[in-house]
C-alpha cells in the first residue's frame, strides 16, 4: 500500500474524505453511544498514528498470504476496499494504513487453522477471500497494547465457502482497539465467527454480514468477561439479502467493577428475502453494582415468511439457583463461580474446532479468576 | 438431633412462623402436615438457610448448636440435608459436575480429602442404580428438562450421597404418580438409621403410607397445633384440616 497506485488512491483519498467529514465516532451518534471513540483519541493522534504489526503463524501451503505493505496482488486488485465504508473508523484505516495482510484460498482447499496475532499499535487493513468451495479456520489475536489499534476487515465468501474465524482480544487497559469486519457471504457459503472480548480502554469489534446469496448462513457468537473499569463492545449488522439465508447468534457476557458490556446486534431481512430465519440471543450478567451492560436488539424486517426470533437479558445470578447450589454444600465463591462458567460456556461452546475451543476457555477461566 | 423452640419466622416483613416448637431425636421419622400457607416451606427454607427467612425470636439447636448464625453451605457440611419441593434447573452445568462439587465441598468442610472423579462416579452409580436413574440422566445439565419424577429421584440420590444426619423432605411427593412416589419412598426408607432424623413435610396423608412416621406434627397459622402418632395422619386424612385445627383450638 505504499507505492503509488492510482486505482487505490481514489479510494483511499475518498476514505479520508469520509473520515474527514464524519470525524471520531463519539456517543451523540446512536451506533457508537456505547462507545465514545472521541473521548479517548482525537482526529490527529487517529491521522498521525502507524501500522499495526502482524504476524502468522501455522500451515500457509494452501493460503496464498500477502504483505500489503508492499503491492497489492493482482487477485485483489478489482476487490480490494470495495465493500464500501461503514464507519469513520473503517474509513481511517483505509485512508492511513501503509500495510496489513491479503489472504486467498482457492479451489475445494480446506485451509488452516491459522493464526494472526496483532501488535503493537496504528491502522492495518485485513484482505481475505475464500473461492468456491474453499475454507479456512482463522484465529485472530489481538495481543494487548498502548494506544489505537484499528483494523478495517474485509471478507469474501464465494459460493460454498466457509470461513471459521475467531477473534480474541486481550484484556488490555490502555488500548483503543476498533476492527470493523465486512463480510459478504455468496450462495451456500458460511460465516461462522466468535468474538471473545477481555476488555480494553475502549474495545470494537463492528461486525456487518451481508448474506447475499441464497442457502447462506452467518453463526456468530462471542463471550466477555470483564473487570475494572474496561469496555469491550460488539456491534453486528446482519443483513439477509436474499431469501432462504439463515443467521444465529448468541452473546454472553459478565462484567464486574466499573466495567462495561456491550452488545448491538442489528438485523435487516429485505425486500424478497423470504424465508430467512434469524435468530439473536444475547444476555449478560451483572457481577458489580458499577458495572453497565447494555444490550440492544433491532429488527427491521421489509419480507415476508420470515422467522426471526430474538431475546436478550441482563440480570444478577439466580438466587434460587445460587441457594440450591449452597444448600447441597457448594460455598457461595464457588457456587457463583460455577454459574457464570455455565452461563458464559454456552456461547464458546459455539467454537467448532475442539482445540480453539479449548484455549478461548481458558482465556475466559483466567478472566475469570480476577473477577469472581 | 433438633430442637426448635418457639420459632418466629419473618419473610418479606411478613410474619409467618409464629412461636414453633419441635424436638427430634436420632432415629426418629417425624411429619409435620399442614395446609397450603401454613408455613412448611417456610421452616424448610429456615433449617437450610435460605437468606429472606429471618428467624426473629427463638432457637434452632442442631446437635446442641445454634444453627441461625451458619450459611447453607456450613449446614450442609454439619449434616442437614433439604430435599427441595421445586429442585432448581441449572443449565450448563451437568448433574455428575455438581454431584462431584457438593460432594467434595462437604469433604473439605469436614476435614475429609476429596475424591476423584472416577471415585465420585462409581459412589453415584452405585446409588443410581438402586433408584433406577440412567447414566445418561447424570450426564444432563442439572434438572434441567428432567420429570418431575426424575428430579424427585435425584433429589433421593443426593440424599443418598451425602448421607446427612438429618434429612428434610419438602413436599417430595408433589408431582409425582403412584410409580414414582413407592421408588422415592423406598430411596428414603433405606436411609432411616437409628443415627438419623428425618422431617417429612407434607400437605397429604399419601407419602406417610409408604414412609411410615413416628410423630406427627399439625401446623396451622405458623405454630404446631396438634401432635400425635401415625394414626393423626389418618385422622387428618378422614377428618380435613378444619376439624383437627378446630378440634386442637
Amino acid at each position: 500500500m505504499n507505492a503509488a497506485m492510482p486505482w487505490l488512491d481514489a479510494r483511499r483519498a475518498e476514505a479520508l474524505e469520509s473520515f474527514r467529514l464524519k470525524g471520531v465516532p463519539h456517543r451523540r451518534i446512536e451506533e457508537w453511544k456505547y462507545s465514545d471513540v472521541r473521548s479517548v483519541i482525537g482526529a490527529e493522534e487517529i491521522a498521525a498514528a502507524d501500522t499495526a504489526k502482524w504476524q502468522i503463524e501455522g500451515e500457509t501451503a494452501d493460503v496464498d498470504v500477502v504483505d500489503l505493505s508492499g503491492e497489492i496482488p493482482q487477485w485483489a486488485r478489482d476487490r480490494f476496499a470495495m465493500l464500501g465504508l461503514h464507519n469513520a473508523m473503517e474509513s481511517a484505516s483505509l485512508a492511513f494504513a501503509k500495510g496489513g495482510i491479503a489472504m486467498r484460498v482457492t479451489g475445494n482447499k480446506a485451509a488452516g487453522p491459522l493464526r494472526l496475532n496483532w501488535s503493537g499499535h496504528g491502522h492495518a487493513r485485513v484482505f481475505i477471500v475464500l473461492e468456491e468451495g474453499a475454507s479456512l479456520t482463522l484465529v485472530e489475536k489481538h495481543a494487548k497494547a498502548r494506544g489505537l489499534r484499528n483494523i478495517g476487515t474485509e471478507i469474501l465468501l464465494a459460493n460454498n465457502a466457509q470461513l471459521s474465524h475467531i477473534a480474541v482480544a486481550e484484556k488490555s487497559d490502555e488500548a483503543v482497539g476498533v476492527e470493523t469486519i465486512t463480510v459478504k457471504v455468496g450462495p451456500d457459503a458460511r460465516y461462522n465467527a466468535h468474538f471473545a472480548n477481555f476488555g480494553a480502554r475502549l474495545s470494537r469489534f463492528d461486525i456487518t454480514v451481508t448474506l447475499e446469496g441464497e442457502g447462506s448462513e452467518a453463526r456468530l457468537s462471542g463471550v466477555s468477561a470483564l473487570g475494572g473499569g474496561t469496555h469491550a463492545d460488539v456491534t453486528t449488522h446482519i443483513i439477509h439479502a436474499v431469501s432462504h439465508t439463515q443467521s444465529v447468534q448468541l452473546f454472553k457476557k459478565v462484567a464486574a467493577g466499573k466495567s462495561r458490556a456491550i452488545y448491538q446486534g442489528q438485523i435487516t431481512v429485505r425486500e424478497g428475502a423470504n424465508g430467512s430465519d434469524s435468530r439473536q440471543t444475547a444476555k449478560g450478567i451483572l457481577l458489580g453494582e458499577r458495572a453497565e451492560i447494555d444490550l440492544k436488539p433491532e429488527l427491521e424486517i421489509y419480507a415476508d415468511d420470515v422467522k426471526c426470533a430474538h431475546g436478550a437479558a441482563v440480570g444478577d445470578l439466580e438466587a434460587e439457583q445460587l441457594f440450591y447450589l449452597r444448600a447441597r454444600g457448594v460455598p457461595e465463591a464457588e457456587a457463583r463461580n460455577l454459574l457464570i462458567r455455565a452461563f458464559l460456556e454456552e456461547a464458546v461452546l459455539e467454537i467448532p474446532e475442539e482445540a480453539i475451543r479449548a484455549e478461548v476457555w481458558r482465556e475466559v477461566e483466567a478472566a475469570l479468576e480476577h473477577l469472581v | 438431633m433438633l430442637e426448635i423452640k418457639d420459632l418466629h419466622v419473618t419473610v418479606d416483613g411478613k410474619e409467618i412462623l409464629k412461636g414453633l416448637n419441635l424436638s427430634i431425636k436420632a432415629g426418629e421419622v417425624h411429619a409435620v402436615m399442614g395446609p397450603n400457607g401454613s408455613g412448611k416451606s417456610t421452616l424448610s427454607f429456615t433449617l437450610a438457610g435460605r437468606a429472606g427467612y429471618d428467624v426473629t425470636k427463638g432457637s434452632i439447636l442442631y446437635r446442641g448448636e445454634d444453627l441461625t448464625a451458619l450459611a447453607p453451605e456450613e449446614r450442609a457440611a454439619k449434616g442437614i440435608f433439604l430435599a427441595m419441593q421445586y429442585p432448581v434447573e441449572i443449565p450448563g452445568v451437568t448433574t455428575l459436575t455438581f454431584l462431584k462439587a457438593s460432594l467434595n465441598a462437604q469433604r473439605r468442610a469436614r476435614g475429609e480429602s476429596e475424591l476423584d472423579a472416577m471415585s465420585v462416579l462409581k459412589l453415584v452409580r452405585e446409588k443410581a442404580k438402586l433408584l433406577n436413574i440412567p447414566e445418561e440422566m447424570l450426564r444432563r445439565a442439572l434438572n434441567v428438562g428432567f420429570s418431575g419424577g426424575e428430579k424427585k429421584r435425584l433429589e433421593t440420590l443426593q440424599m443418598a450421597l451425602f448421607e446427612p444426619a438429618l434429612a428434610i423432605l419438602d413436599e417430595t411427593d408433589s408431582g409425582l404418580d403412584i410409580d414414582a412416589l413407592k421408588l422415592v419412598a423406598e430411596g428414603v426408607n433405606a436411609m432411616r438409621s437409628p443415627d438419623r432424623a428425618m422431617l417429612v413435610i407434607t400437605h397429604y396423608q399419601r407419602l406417610l403410607n409408604y414412609i411410615v412416621p413416628d410423630r406427627v406434627h399439625v401446623l396451622a397459622g405458623g405454630r404446631i397445633v396438634a401432635e400425635g402418632g401415625k394414626e393423626l395422619a389418618h385422622e387428618l386424612e378422614a377428618k380435613g384440616y378444619a376439624q383437627i385445627i378446630k378440634d386442637a383450638a
